[in-house]
C-alpha cells in the first residue's frame, strides 16, 4: 500500500473545495474527516491544515513574511518591505507577521517560507567574530 | 607585541571586513537519533549538499523526501535538539587539500587529529566526483613495486590498478598494505592509507611504523575510528581518495589503502537502516554495489593528455571463516581487477605473507611487470600449483620418481623463497636475483632450512660483485647476455664459499 503525505492529502482537500458552495463544503470536510478517521490519521490533522495554509497561499499568490526585530518597525519601512517582497517572489499579496526579539540587538530579520535574509546586528557580529577567527 | 599594535591590527581588519548580504535557505530539525537529522524545510536542496547546525557542527544531505529531508550529522549529535535551525551551505561536501597535508594524520572531513596544528589549504576538493571517462584514461603498464616477493613476482600490480587484498581476521591484511606503503621511498609514489572504523591503538601503531620506516614524509594517512559516528565512516574513504586526486591532478602517482571496506559497508548499512531504507541481503541497502564500485572507479592511470598521474587502489576485505562468497566480498571482487586471498591456514604453517597463490590472481598486472621480473618469475605459479598438488600426494606413498622428487623440492625451496618478514620489503632488483637463482636451480642442492640465510648473503654479495647486472635491471628492466654471465659466475663463486 502506498503511502499518502500529509502534502498530497492538503492539496486534495483544496482541490475537491474549489470552486464549491457552503453546502457542498461541508459535505466534503464530512467525507475528510470520515477518511482520516478509516486511515487513522487524524493525529496528523495538525500538521495536514499547516500543509492546506501553505497550499492555499501558493496557490492565491500569497506570501507570509515573518519579520524579526529588536523593536517596532515604523510603517514605512514595513511598505518597503512588502513592496519588494511583493517583486522578488512574484507574489499577489503579501501578509506581514512581526516579531520582536530583544536578542537580535537591531536591525531586521526576514523568513519567508524556508528563506531567510538575516539583516540583524546579531548576524553582523557574529560574521565579523568568523572573519576575524578565520583570519587569525 | 604591545596592546596598541594589537588594537591597530583589530582596527584594520575590521575595516576589511565586508558582510554580504545574502538570502539563505533554513530548516528545522524535527527529529534526531543516533547521528541521523529529520529536518524540515531546505526546498532546494541538493543531495550530498553540506548543511551546518545552529551549534557549529555539519553534516549531509542524504535523504530528499516530500516534507523532509534525512542528514548524517558529523561529530556531536547530542548538543543538537529539535526546532534547531539547519542552514544549507550551497556546496557539496568537500576536503580541504594541499600539499602540506603530506606527513599528517586527518579526520573524515580533512581536519588534522595529530595535534601538530592546522594544515593551511589552499583548495577543497568534493569527496563525491564522477570517475574519469574512457578518453583520459591509458591501461596500467607501469609496475607498483610492493616489495613483497610474492606479489611482485605472482600477482604483479600496476599503476592504476584496483588489487583487493582479502582474507579472515589476523592474516596479515594491513602488514602487507603497510609494506606496501613503506617500500615506496623514492619510488615517486604519495600514499594514502585510509583507516575505517579501526581501533585508535591500531591506528597508533601503524602511524609510528610509518614513521620509523620514513613514510610519512610521502603518506596522508585519513581515519574515522571505531569510537566515532557511522556517518565519518561512510565517507572516509571518499575523502581519501579526494586527497589522492588532488595529487594526482598534479601528474603524480598514487597509492591508496582503504582498510576495510567490509566496515565501511556496515557503516553505510547502519546509516541507511536509521535513515529507513529498505533492507536487502544481510540487511545490506540496495546501492551497496555502487557505493563501492563508484569509489573504486576513482583509481585510474591517466593518459599524459589529461596530465598523467594515476591512482592505485589497494581495498581490504575481511572475510568470516574464509567465506569469500558472502555478499560484499562477491561485489568487491567483482569491481576489482584481481585479489590477494590469504589464508589462515598458511599463516599457521608459518607462510607469511600467507598468499593463497592459486585463489589469488592480477587481471591486469602482468602487462606492468618489468621485462626481467617475467621471465624469472614466468613459471613460478605454475610451478607452485603443481607443487602443492604433488605435496597433497605425495603423503599417500614414498614411491616417488626422480623428476617428481625434483619437483617436490624445488617446491619446498620456492615456498621459502616467498616466506619474508613483515615490514622488510625486498627492493625490485633483489627479487630478480633471488628468484633467478631459484629458476635456474641453483638452490636445488641448498638446505630448505638454509634458503633465507643462502637468499640473504646471495643478494648482498651479487650487488657487490654483479655490477653489471644490477645496473641493466635498474636502468633497462632487464638483463643482456653479458649481465647474466657476470650473475651466473657471482652465484657460483658465492655458493661455494656458502657450501663450505
Amino acid at each position: 500500500m502506498t503511502t499518502i503525505s500529509n502534502n498530497n492529502i492538503a492539496r486534495a482537500i483544496y482541490l475537491a473545495v474549489q470552486g464549491k458552495n457552503y453546502a457542498e463544503q461541508s459535505l466534503i470536510f464530512s467525507k475528510v474527516i470520515q477518511f482520516l478517521f478509516r486511515r487513522r490519521l487524524l493525529s496528523k490533522a495538525p500538521d495536514i491544515l499547516l500543509h492546506l495554509n501553505k497550499v492555499i497561499n501558493d496557490e492565491e499568490g500569497r506570501i507570509v513574511a515573518k519579520i524579526s526585530s529588536r523593536d517596532n518597525l515604523n510603517e514605512k519601512i514595513k511598505k518597503e518591505l512588502a513592496h519588494t517582497m511583493t517583486k522578488r517572489y512574484s507574489a499577489k499579496e503579501v501578509v506581514l507577521l512581526e516579531v520582536l526579539d530583544e536578542k537580535l540587538l537591531g536591525g531586521f530579520k526576514v523568513e519567508v517560507k524556508d528563506e531567510v535574509i538575516d539583516l540583524t546586528i546579531k548576524n553582523k557580529i557574529r560574521k565579523l567574530q568568523e572573519y576575524l577567527t578565520s583570519s587569525a | 607585541m604591545n596592546t596598541n599594535h594589537i588594537v591597530e591590527n583589530l582596527k584594520k581588519e575590521i575595516e576589511n571586513f565586508r558582510s554580504q548580504i545574502k538570502a539563505e535557505k533554513v530548516g528545522r530539525v524535527l527529529e534526531i537519533f543516533d547521528g541521523i537529522a529529520k529536518v524540515s524545510g531546505l526546498s532546494d536542496i541538493k543531495s550530498s549538499e553540506m548543511v551546518t547546525f545552529s551549534n557549529g557542527e555539519t553534516g549531509v544531505v542524504l535523504n530528499l523526501e516530500e516534507d523532509a529531508v534525512g542528514v548524517i550529522i558529523f561529530g556531536d549529535f547530542s548538543k543538537i535538539k529539535e526546532g534547531d535551525e539547519v542552514k544549507a551551505t550551497g556546496r557539496i561536501l568537500e576536503v580541504p587539500v594541499s600539499d602540506n597535508i603530506l606527513g599528517r594524520v586527518v579526520n573524515a572531513i580533512g581536519l588534522p587529529i595529530d595535534g601538530r596544528g592546522a594544515i593551511r589549504a589552499n583548495k577543497s576538493y568534493p569527496i563525491e566526483k564522477v570517475a574519469p571517462g574512457v578518453v583520459t584514461r591509458l591501461s596500467v603498464s607501469e609496475p607498483v613495486a610492493t616489495g613483497i616477493k610474492v606479489i611482485d613476482a605472482i600477482i604483479p600490480v600496476g599503476r592504476g590498478q584496483r588489487e583487493l587484498i582479502i582474507g579472515d581476521r589476523q592474516t596479515g591484511k594491513t602488514a602487507l598494505a603497510i609494506d606496501a606503503i613503506l617500500n615506496q621511498k623514492g619510488q615517486n609514489m604519495i600514499c594514502v592509507y585510509v583507516s575505517i572504523s579501526q581501533k585508535d591503538s591500531k591506528l597508533r601503531k601503524i602511524e609510528a611504523r610509518l614513521e620509523e620506516g620514513g613514510a610519512m614524509d610521502y603518506t596522508v594517512i585519513v581515519s574515522a575510528g571505531a569510537s566515532e559516528a557511522a556517518a565519518l565512516s561512510y565517507i572516509a574513504p571518499y575523502t581519501g581518495v579526494a586527497i589522492a586526486e588532488y595529487f594526482m591532478d598534479q601528474g603524480k602517482d598514487v597509492l591508496i589503502i582503504y582498510d576495510d571496506l567490509s566496515k565501511h559497508a556496515v557503516a553505510y548499512r547502519e546509516i541507511s537502516l536509521l535513515l529507513r531504507r529498505p533492507p536487502g541481503r544481510e540487511a545490506y541497502p540496495g546501492d551497496v554495489f555502487y557505493l563501492h564500485s563508484r569509489l573504486l572507479e576513482r583509481a585510474c592511470r591517466r593518459n599524459e593528455k589529461y596530465g598523467g598521474g594515476s591512482i592505485t587502489a589497494f581495498p581490504i576485505i575481511e572475510t568470516q571463516a574464509g567465506d569469500i562468497t558472502a555478499y560484499i566480498p562477491t561485489n568487491v571482487i567483482s569491481i576489482t581487477d584481481g585479489q590477494i586471498f590469504l589464508e589462515t591456514d598458511l599463516f599457521y604453517k608459518g607462510i607469511r605473507p600467507a598468499v593463497n597463490v592459486g585463489s589469488s590472481v592480477s587481471r591486469v598486472g602482468s602487462g606492468a611487470q618489468i621485462k626481467a621480473m617475467k621471465k624469472v618469475a614466468g613459471t613460478l605459479k605454475l610451478d607452485l600449483a603443481q607443487f602443492r598438488e604433488l605435496e597433497a600426494f605425495s603423503q599417500f606413498g614414498s614411491d616417488l620418481d626422480d623428476a617428481t622428487k625434483r619437483q617436490l623440492e624445488r617446491g619446498q625451496r620456492a615456498v621459502e623463497v616467498l616466506k619474508q618478514l613483515q615490514y622488510a620489503p625486498v627492493r625490485m632488483e633483489h627479487q630478480v636475483v633471488t628468484l633467478y637463482a631459484l629458476t635456474e636451480g641453483f638452490m636445488d642442492d641448498v638446505a630448505v632450512e638454509k634458503i633465507k640465510e643462502f637468499e640473504q648473503g646471495l643478494t648482498d654479495y651479487s650487488e657487490r660483485q654483479a655490477k653489471v647486472f644490477f645496473k641493466e635491471i635498474i636502468e633497462k628492466k632487464m638483463w643482456s647476455e653479458k649481465g647474466e654471465e657476470e650473475l651466473k659466475k657471482v652465484i657460483r663463486d658465492f655458493k661455494k664459499s656458502f657450501i663450505k
